[in-house]
């Protein structure tokens, strides 16, 4: 079994990958791999050296670090949020795009959540949380919400791959061990469905407030403090709204890169751009408007030290870096999305990658104007990324890429069986579903005009 | 191929492991709890934290471990027998 050649499958497609890989597979991975290397020698240097190798001084003490760490975390709504919300919603085009969304949170929210180490000029010193750690600090909220939402994340990933493993063990797929040890078994049972669909209604509802907490818990790490500029009862939800729109854009992206280089197009189809598409356009308008509420509010305080910071964004040093974001996130998506004619694949990539670049720069744009500006007689501060900044960003991308392409390369980015699933059970479901609210048909009239 | 006993006794390993991981992290909350109380250093948010973060891992690795006894005990051999 284990070298006969596998059986033809009906969704072969999305087991492609898997099977034969091609050799650009290999020429990329060498590729990021070179560049996680040379990150890697870049990061040793900085610990060696100190935090003195970055752009980093006083009073801008945080820079592309925490800005790529809230960025990254942001991205990472992309998948379990999402996903939880359409599987709770019972949305099915959901199907061909769960997983793929839900693969961006676990690679990312690990790569996010080791920024702020990298932020730290004695890494070693992370250990003291262990031992002298204050659970009152917003910094140590950010560790137990982010290894929660890791955790979830991780087990809702992988909870509704097992039917696809089994499939990859059945199919004698190399390793042969590793789908053996991950399948737990799974036979495709009535009694294992309901174990896994059972699992899945709790971790859906699990999953959602975890989601919603992170990023909330990230903006506290502003808000709490009484800095102009993050000081703001919004930044909660204004941060989770952020977050859900990158993670869209993110999604959008990676669906157009796989559909492309896998020839995905019988899965993913026009529609689920449309419905996604749509989705990033009615969170562009949000973004837009907690946006002009926060700025609002600041310019109708006119509080000496908030107005510093507000003027440094809109016609400062910082201000080519706001319109840019303003452009990015609100105008050109606005443009491209509200229009049927510019709704197309390209149009639709065009702005997903002008909002994953607006809202690096809305990172960007609360983190450093609000310390380049102090409240303490200092300077304006300057912030010029240093070469180091710059390679750990670089590498940070990298190792995202080279994640996706290893998930990729032994598990289905489609849910194999979920689109089986959908094929035979979904007309019937949707159809119960739409029967079952919609109201009943007239009574057939019976009496006599003289009762009206 | 590995044998079918190794990979059992690995996947009951797993699920002791995730056990262990998250016992660890509630053992680490108890102690800041204990730590904030020594120190009288705001002990209510210590607690009221530790009360939404410790059910939420014991949560994940009860659905884990639920769906891994679940999927054994519903192989085809055992749901026959």
């Amino acid at each position: 079994m284990e070298n006969a050649p596998a059986a033809p499958h009906p969704e072969y497609d999305l087991l492609r990958p898997i099977e034969n890989p091609g050799k650009s597979f290999y020429y990329i991975v060498a590729v990021l791999l070179v560049i996680i290397l040379y990150t890697g020698y870049v990061y040793i240097r900085q610990v060696y050296y100190g935090l003195g190798v970055t752009g980093m001084a006083q009073p801008v003490t945080w820079g592309f670090y925490i800005v790529n760490f809230v960025f990254f975390i942001g991205i990472s709504h992309a998948g379990t949020l999402i996903s939880a919300i359409l599987r709770l919603s019972k949305a099915e085009w959901r199907r061909p795009i769960t997983r793929m969304a839900e693969v961006i949170t676990a690679i990312v929210l690990a790569i996010g959540g080791l920024h702020p180490i990298l932020d730290l000029g004695r890494p070693d010193r992370m250990t003291h949380l262990f031992y002298n750690g204050r659970l009152q600090s917003p910094l140590l909220w950010d560790i137990v919400s982010i290894t929660a939402y890791f955790t979830a994340s991780t087990v809702y990933l992988y909870i509704p791959m097992i039917p696809d493993i089994a499939i990859l063990r059945d199919r004698g797929v190399k390793p042969r061990w590793l789908y053996e040890f991950l399948s737990w078994g799974w036979q495709g049972t009535e009694q294992q469905h309901k174990v896994l669909d059972r699992a899945m209604n709790v971790l859906m509802v699990v999953v959602i407030p975890i989601a919603v907490s992170v990023h909330t818990i990230i903006s506290y790490i502003f808000a709490m403090t009484v800095q102009p500029g993050w000081h703001s009862t919004i930044f909660g939800p204004y941060f989770v709204v952020g977050a859900i729109f990158s993670g869209i854009a993110a999604i959008l992206v990676l669906m157009i890169v796989f559909r492309k280089v896998f020839h995905l197009e019988r899965y993913l189809k026009l529609i689920h751009f449309n419905y996604l598409s749509v989705l990033l356009l009615v969170m562009s308008l949000l973004w837009f408007y907690f946006t002009f509420s926060e700025y609002l509010t600041s310019y109708y305080g006119n509080e000496p030290n908030e107005m510093r910071v507000f003027w440094y964004k809109f016609r400062g040093a910082f201000a080519p870096y706001f319109w840019t974001m303003v452009t990015c996130n609100f105008l050109l998506p606005l443009i491209l999305l509200s229009n049927r004619k510019t709704r197309t694949i390209p149009g639709i990539l065009i702005a997903s990658i002008s909002v994953i670049i607006g809202m690096w720069l809305e990172r960007l744009i609360i983190v450093v104007p609000s310390l380049a500006n102090p409240r303490l007689p200092y300077p304006t501060g300057i912030y010029i990324p240093s070469h180091t900044e710059w390679m750990l960003f670089l590498g940070g991308v990298s190792v995202f890429i080279l994640g996706y392409m290893m998930f990729a390369r032994f598990f289905p980015v489609i849910s194999i069986w979920e689109i089986q699933e959908g094929r035979q059970e979904s007309a019937k479901a949707v159809t119960e579903r739409i029967t079952s609210y919609m109201p009943d048909p007239e009574p057939r009239y019976t009496g006599s005009m003289e009762n009206e | 191929m590995m044998n079918r006993k190794l990979i059992d006794r690995l996947q009951i390993l797993s699920i002791s492991l995730i056990w262990l991981l998250f016992t660890g992290i509630a053992v680490w909350i108890l102690n800041l709890i204990k730590e904030s109380l020594r120190l009288h250093d705001a002990p209510d948010a210590s607690l009221g934290i530790s009360l939404v973060a410790i059910p939420v891992f014991f949560t994940l690795s009860s659905v884990l471990t639920y769906v891994f006894i679940g999927l054994r005990k519903g192989r085809k051999k055992d749901v026959e027998s």
